[in-house]
């Protein structure tokens, strides 16, 4: 009886009891919720587009953070190492796609999943060369990111909100609305969709898939990059920043590898469960659940709809 | 009486002419010195057993196989190594025997990914959406209408393919092909699977494809029936080679394509 | 373009009464010009006219049509599916006096041939190249005919007959001699303003359930007050919505997508394709809507067969509101005081259920729906209602412009057909015919005086051929059914076979049924089941079939039919009058019946002649005790070309019930 109110009861009488603590968690739970979502969407747009699950999403997003950094660091002004970058990022792309895509491109999925692999161990070995493998810290004030935090008294105590998470939260929902409406509505939205159904269709349609390859490559790029910012902003550049990457696989297995609402919905999820499970059940457990709750929301999820809660369902007419 | 159609004043000059192909998997001769012509405007017919190479036959001439020997020449110009990109380029658009559709996708968008060539504008405006970009999708939009209407498949617009039944699936692969304007359109057996209700129907399509468009057809089919009131002339293989060239009427009575169909010396028709 | 002459506007000049259809379209463009007249989805959108263009189309049109030579009294016919040209056509052609022949569009060249050479239409308005070629195809039948219009020029590029022009053509003819003399409209107008009510306005050949199809001559008087009256009972105005999706040779949508819309000034609706209907209906979210018994039906078997296939939760919250839809749901539509409880899970029930359900039929905004044409399965009848849809009962008949008789709001009965309509008078004869008598009875059979003389008395008394009766209770008419088709068994029980049949079609498993037991010991039934149910039930099932014949003579699938024939029994056992005439003996169908074959009217009747002579074979087992039958039919196929199929049908017998007293025993 007593583990069933501790366990039902009680966390809700404590969210009732401090409901000043409970919107801070939540916020906090959508903060981070945004930026696991912001990761998801970069593995999403190379699945959808390429059928590749790119191992390398987070090391490109310290690698973006670290060209970022470091060409600021050289003496480039804020806005235009930002501007470089973003070239760096679709130098990048191209590269990807003629030097490991290209000639990959009849192998298995197996095949080209390793070939990420290879793609992470030798970009951490060329940002360590040429960056170095200090800590270093993000350029947010060169780029006009806000500091500093909103206090809001009320609700029986103090709410705060960090002004870098608002900015965190807008800029990653525009780009989410212009991913959305690119693929759903523009011709190379549509090409793409399309190659990540069907390459023997897409071919004979005359869509290229060498060049479709390197927009979404590109896309991932300035996705990672974003998230570098986001990421960095908040704590710091290193290289420890791509096991971020892996938070986000509660976060694919929810939402579904292929849907770009998926991935926000998913992160939400995700993020905000995690806050919530901590605070007020982690107690119960000793604490420290924040860890592998994800990943137990993630399984549960697995066994009702494995394809995620946007994810298509393959429906085989026979 | 009819006034002559679009499509018989067009034909004569050859659009596609097969130079002594030869395609060989490992050990297999999938074909073997194949050579005939495609005039334009006309209705041809690939036919032949199971294995013959007729499926191998258009995997060459729309890129997707190198032949191992001779040439394809399309257009007057002569191609060894044709890739699918530059073959959709150039006006060759295709259907395929298991179908290619894109199954997440609804037909209209299925369609619409047919216009791909067509449309130009590049990835800065499309972000943009508004202005230029906006302007070209309404336009092959309509287009796109034109083909759904011409197909009869406006009801299911809407409704991703993959859930659609077997006939129209067929359809909505001719829309995507036909939206491309090709110049020479590659169907392999448009009709298998179809009962005979939807087989005149798609027949219907495909001669009104030729007839009002002058599209150049090559065709793989199995029903005879099909093959007899359809095409202008025919060509058979069989085990990678071609045994006949002829008018459908010549081909039906040919003892070497009767025999490779049935196996041994036969009267009657086919 | 609109063309603008005598002081900018088109005007009639006051006190003139608008007795025509043409006169009322000059007196729309003026009083409601900016308002929608009609509407065609095309390519994937909604092309809307308003009434200003479209009398600037007809007008065009029509002057185009008089370039032809079409003139006064002249017979134009059109043939099609519900496109606005062709409704433009009616009017085009009217505006000249000359009067328009529909056909309908899914004849056989036969029954074209048939309508078109004994009307002497010289003029023919195709829709597309199927017509066309329908009509070229019998066109050695049609010596008058001088020329056919088209309105789909795909496919027609190559024809090179004389005879053919396209409607686009015709109407840039029509503007080119409007524009170029000045004289030319002023004649146009003369020309409609010497039409008058008296004048013929329309020949509606009648689908005859025997014999040859008849030509209703209607005026412009008939149909006008029909709907004007008709108008008014239902309040119905300019702001109605309606789909036109049902036979322009029908009287009903005659009136309702033409007459009426013109009288009232509402903005009518054409599909995209026949088959998009229902998801055209939704769309514009109709507001009115007139359709025979069949579309309901169709609707509701659509939704059981969606409904046995959706998970089991979906299905017991289905199952659970639709009883309680059955239970309150018409009391709520009537205005009864139903109790508060009962009120709130009919609200939960229409946010969960009826609402989303309605708007899958495209029903949401249908202020009121009529059924008509038919008498419809009283079960399917309170489904509906059930559901918070005014659906009503109409009776009518070509012959009467439509109207004899209307269930008013407030008195909705399943089993009746309501009161005499507005300007119409109703009578039961002697031996139980039903006669009436209104301002739009039809002025009399194209050519046929005598079989107008048999219809129709000599002061104004329409027979109707139904026999039926004033219920005392509510004082509507009630219709039992076809006069010569109520019968009686050999022991003079009665026996009304739609009755029965009625029943039985309720089921969506059954598409249709056929009762046969005049002057017989006993009656029998003959079933067609519905493949869409039948076979969703099949593959449910696991029941492998290879064709419609296969499953029709499946044993599992004479089971089901057998135990639908068992309730049907009780329910007829329950009732006094009806409990000797229950179905001994049934067999199921080996092919659908099809208008095609002659079996059905094209409005979907049964042709009781017809089947029980091409099915004698079938009748003759059902009656002698044997327990299965061969039988070869001649068939029709859509192309046209015949055939024939040949099955040996299984019979089997039927429990039967004795008579009880009502509401004894209510079936678990």
């Amino acid at each position: 009886m007593d583990i069933v109110y501790k366990i039902f009861i009680d966390p809700f009488v404590q969210m009732g009891t401090a409901p000043d603590l409970l919107v801070q968690t939540l916020w906090d739970g959508l903060v981070s919720g945004v930026l696991y979502a912001l990761i998801a969407l970069g593995f999403v747009l190379i699945f959808k587009a390429s059928g590749v699950f790119n191992f390398a999403q987070g090391i490109m997003v310290v690698f973006a953070a670290l060209t970022l950094v470091g060409l600021n660091e050289h003496g480039v002004p804020a806005f235009l190492a930002l501007g470089l970058t973003v070239g760096v990022m679709l130098l990048l792309a191209f590269g990807v796609e003629r030097l490991v895509l290209r000639p990959l491109v009849n192998q298995s999925d197996i095949i080209l999943f390793m070939a990420t692999f290879g793609l992470t161990y030798f970009l951490i070995g060329f940002g360590q060369l040429v960056f170095g493998g200090n800590p270093k810290v993000m350029i947010a004030q060169q780029l006009y990111l806000p500091s500093g935090a909103i206090e809001f008294k009320g609700l029986g105590g103090y709410v705060q909100f960090q002004k870098i998470d608002i900015a965190a939260v807008i800029i990653t929902s525009i780009m989410v609305a212009v991913l959305a409406v690119f693929f759903q509505r523009t011709r190379i939205g549509r090409a793409l969709r399309a190659v990540a159904d069907s390459h023997q269709a897409a071919l004979s349609v005359g869509i290229s898939l060498e060049q479709i390859w390197v927009i979404v490559w590109f896309a991932a790029g300035v996705v990672a990059l974003t998230t570098g910012i986001m990421w960095g902003a908040r704590s710091e550049v290193d290289f420890s920043l791509e096991i971020i990457a892996l938070r986000a696989l509660p976060v694919l297995i929810l939402g579904g590898l292929t849907s770009v609402p998926g991935a926000i919905v998913g992160g939400l999820i995700i993020g905000v469960g995690e806050k919530l499970g901590e605070l007020y059940w982690g107690p119960l457990l000793g604490g420290g659940i924040e860890s592998w709750l994800a990943y137990v929301i993630a399984l549960g999820f697995l066994v009702f709809r494995p394809q995620g809660l946007f994810g298509e369902r393959i429906i085989e007419r026979i | 009486m009819r006034a002559p159609s679009a499509r018989e004043a067009g034909l004569g000059e050859v659009l596609l002419a097969v130079e002594n192909v030869s395609l060989a998997f490992g050990g297999v001769r999938a074909l073997i010195d194949v050579s005939f012509d495609i005039r334009k405007g006309e209705i041809r017919a690939i036919i032949g057993p199971n294995g013959a190479g007729k499926t191998s036959m258009l995997n060459v001439i729309n890129g997707f196989y190198q032949p191992r020997s001779g040439r394809i020449v399309f257009k007057g110009e002569p191609r060894t190594a044709m890739r699918p990109y530059a073959a959709a380029h150039g006006g060759i658009a295709r259907t395929f025997q298991n179908l290619a559709l894109f199954r997440g996708m609804t037909t209209l968008d299925n369609i619409m990914a047919g216009r791909a060539l067509k449309m130009h504008r590049g990835l800065f405006w499309q972000l943009i959406r508004y202005g230029p970009a906006l302007k070209e999708e309404v336009e092959h939009r309509r287009r796109v209408e034109e083909i759904i209407d011409f197909l009869e498949i406006a009801p299911i617009r809407k409704i991703p393919v993959g859930r659609l039944p077997y006939g129209l699936q067929k359809r909505v692969e001719l829309g995507r092909a036909l939206a491309m304007e090709p110049d020479l359109l590659l169907l392999d057996e448009p009709m298998a699977g179809m009962n005979l209700e939807e087989k005149e129907d798609m027949s219907r399509f495909i001669l009104d494809v030729n007839h009002q468009y002058g599209t150049t057809i090559a065709l793989i089919e199995h029903d005879m029936g099909v093959v007899m009131d359809l095409s202008d002339r025919v060509v058979v293989l069989d085990y990678g080679q071609k045994i006949a060239d002829a008018s459908p009427d010549e081909v039906k009575c040919d003892k070497n394509v009767v025999r490779a169909y049935l196996g041994e010396p036969h009267g009657t028709s086919v | 373009m609109v063309l603008h002459m005598a002081a900018g506007r088109n005007v009639i000049s006051t006190g003139v009464v608008l007795d025509t259809l043409p006169k009322l379209l000059i007196h729309n463009a003026d009083a409601i010009g900016s308002r929608p007249a009609i509407r065609h989805k095309d390519l994937g959108i909604w092309r809307t006219w308003t009434w200003a263009e479209m009398l600037d189309e007809v007008r065009a049109f029509s002057v185009g049509l008089a370039a032809l030579g079409l003139k006064r009294d002249d017979k134009f016919s059109i043939i099609g599916n519900n496109r606005p040209r062709l409704y433009w056509a009616i009017c085009a052609g009217q505006a000249l006096g000359a009067v328009p022949v529909p056909v309908y569009a899914d004849a056989v060249a036969d029954e074209m041939a048939y309508v078109l050479a004994h009307a002497e239409v010289t003029c023919a308005i195709a829709e597309d190249q199927e017509q066309v070629d329908k009509i070229l195809a019998v066109s050695d039948r049609l010596p008058r005919l001088a020329h056919i219009v088209y309105d789909e020029p795909r496919g027609l590029q190559d024809y090179d007959d004389r005879r053919l022009i396209g409607v686009a053509e015709l109407q840039r003819l029509g503007r080119n001699a409007l524009a170029a003399d000045a004289e030319c409209l002023a004649r146009w107008q003369a020309g409609v303003a010497a039409g008058k009510g008296s004048d013929l306005s329309v020949i509606l050949y009648t689908s005859g359930t025997t014999g040859r199809s008849k030509g209703v001559m209607l005026s412009y008087d008939n149909v006008i007050i029909s709907a004007r009256n008709g108008n008014a009972f239902d309040r119905l105005g300019a702001d109605e919505n309606v789909i036109a999706y049902l036979p322009m040779a029908w009287v009903g949508d005659h009136v309702l997508s033409y007459v009426q819309s013109y009288v009232a000034g509402y903005c009518v609706n054409c599909p995209e394709t026949p088959d998009t209907v229902v998801q055209d209906r939704r769309e514009i979210g109709t507001t009115y809507a007139f359709a025979p018994p069949r579309v309901y039906e169709n609707l509701l078997t659509l939704t059981m067969v969606r409904m046995a296939d959706a998970s089991p939760l979906k299905r017991k919250l289905f199952e659970f509101f639709l009883a309680v839809a059955r239970r309150w749901g018409e009391k709520i539509l009537n205005g009864e005081t139903v109790p508060l409880a009962a009120r709130l899970l009919y609200g939960i029930g229409d946010f969960l259920v009826y609402a989303p359900l309605k708007n899958q039929f495209g029903l949401s905004r249908i202020r009121v729906g009529y059924t008509a044409g038919e008498a419809i399965g009283p079960e399917i009848f309170r489904f509906y209602r059930a559901l918070g849809l005014n659906l009503k009962q109409l009776y009518g008949q070509t012959e009467a412009s439509v109207y004899v008789t209307a269930q008013p709001d407030g008195e909705i009965y399943a089993d009746t057909v309501g009161q005499a309509s507005p300007g119409v008078e109703v009578k039961i004869s002697a031996s139980g015919e039903v006669l009436y008598r209104s301002p739009g009875v039809f002025v009399g059979y194209y050519k046929d005086p005598e079989k107008t003389a048999e219809v129709r008395t000599a002061d104004g008394w329409v027979h109707t051929g139904d026999a039926g009766f004033f219920d005392p209770k509510t004082g509507h008419l009630r219709i039992v059914d076809r006069a010569k088709d109520v019968g009686r068994l050999k022991d003079g029980t009665l026996f009304a076979p739609k009755y029965i049949e009625n029943k039985l079609k309720f089921y969506p498993n059954i598409r249709e049924a056929v009762a046969v037991g005049a002057g017989r010991d006993f009656v029998c039934a003959m079933v067609n089941i519905d493949l869409t149910a039948v076979g969703s039930w099949a593959e449910r099932n696991n029941v492998v079939y290879g064709s419609y014949q296969e499953l029709a003579g499946h044993p599992l699938v004479y089971d089901m039919i057998a135990g639908h024939i068992d309730e049907v029994n009780r329910s007829l056992a329950e009732e006094e009058v009806m409990a000797g005439a229950q179905i001994r003996r049934f067999l199921v169908l080996h092919k659908e019946l099809d208008a095609d074959d002659g079996e059905l009217t094209r409005t979907q009747k049964l042709r009781r002649g017809m089947i029980t002579q091409r099915y004698a074979a079938l009748v003759e087992a059902l009656y002698s005790g044997a327990t299965t039958a061969d039988v070869s039919t001649e068939v029709t196929f859509e192309d046209g070309h015949t055939g024939t199929i040949t099955a040996r049908v299984e019979i089997r017998d039927a429990r039967t019930y004795a008579a009880r007293a009502a509401a004894v025993e209510r079936a678990a």
